[in-house]
């Protein structure tokens, strides 16, 4: 997957409210699915699909213990996520330098433009 | 429906500057192609093409081309459009993260105009279910998350 296609995963992954909520409560630790399915009221099956949502998008990983296949926060593809935006940011400030820039040059056309 | 505490959340993006110009030149800098692909495109990208029709339901088109070669395209269109006070416009990335731009005009005085920017990303996902603010809220938690683990 190109890092735009990852992002995208990751973005839809995490447009779901369940899924955010399931990805703040990994990142207090790991957790199997029957305890991420007890602060919702719904099924462990459920869980399972949100999950399997959040694994493909390289969000979380899951142990190897066949019995309960613990659910861990993949930090580096969130921080890949938060980055994207800080870069949004940085978009915006370097744009903003170059109106500042181009607002001046305005300014002094016009100012010739009258004095003629 | 929204929670009460989603529609708390800070906006996912805020900034402002104040420029020292008129109201009416910095609308005009936002109002030309020519003008915006001067300004828009952070270096060092360029910006092969251009297409703005500052009106509500109008086009706001343009390639950023990276010094690679790689072009992206921005295709975003007006939704709102009040001439020297707002300007609201949309685009779809990353296949389905929509971001909402409104750029709010307002005088400084001395000649000076500042511009606020918010940017609200949104899913096609939560569109449809009507919360477009869970997407504004989800980035604000995942900072949250990344310092609290880091």
């Amino acid at each position: 997957m190109s890092t735009a296609d990852q992002l995208s995963a990751a973005f839809s992954a995490l447009a779901d409210p369940t899924r955010r909520a399931i990805v703040a409560r990994l990142a207090r630790g790991e957790a199997t699915v029957t305890e991420l399915a007890k602060p919702f009221a719904i099924s462990q099956p459920a869980i399972s699909r949100h999950l399997k949502v959040l694994e493909r998008a390289g969000l979380i990983s899951r142990g190897r213990d066949a019995q309960s296949r613990p659910c861990r926060l993949e930090v580096r593809r969130l921080k890949e996520a938060t980055e994207w935006m800080n870069r949004y940011r940085a978009h915006w400030e370097a744009s903003f330098d170059r109106l500042d820039n181009l607002l001046t040059d305005m300014k002094q056309e016009k100012t010739h433009a009258n004095g003629k | 429906m929204q929670t009460g505490n989603e529609r708390t959340q800070n906006p996912e993006l805020h900034l402002s500057r104040v420029f020292d110009a008129p109201r009416s030149l910095v609308w005009e800098a936002w109002s030309k192609a020519e003008y915006v692909k001067r300004w828009f495109t952070p270096a060092p990208l360029t910006t092969p093409r251009c297409e703005v029709d500052l009106r509500t339901g109008g086009v706001f088109y343009l390639v950023m081309k990276m010094p690679d070669g790689l072009e992206l395209p921005m295709d975003a269109r007006f939704v709102e459009v009040v001439p020297q006070e707002r300007i609201v416009f949309s685009a779809t990335i990353h296949g389905g993260v929509e971001v909402h731009t409104t750029v709010a005009f307002s005088d400084e005085g001395d000649g000076k105009t500042r511009l606020d920017v918010h940017q609200v990303y949104s899913h096609e996902s939560d569109a449809t279910r009507g919360a477009p603010q869970g997407w504004k809220a989800t980035l604000d938690q995942l900072a949250e998350v990344v310092r609290s683990i880091r």
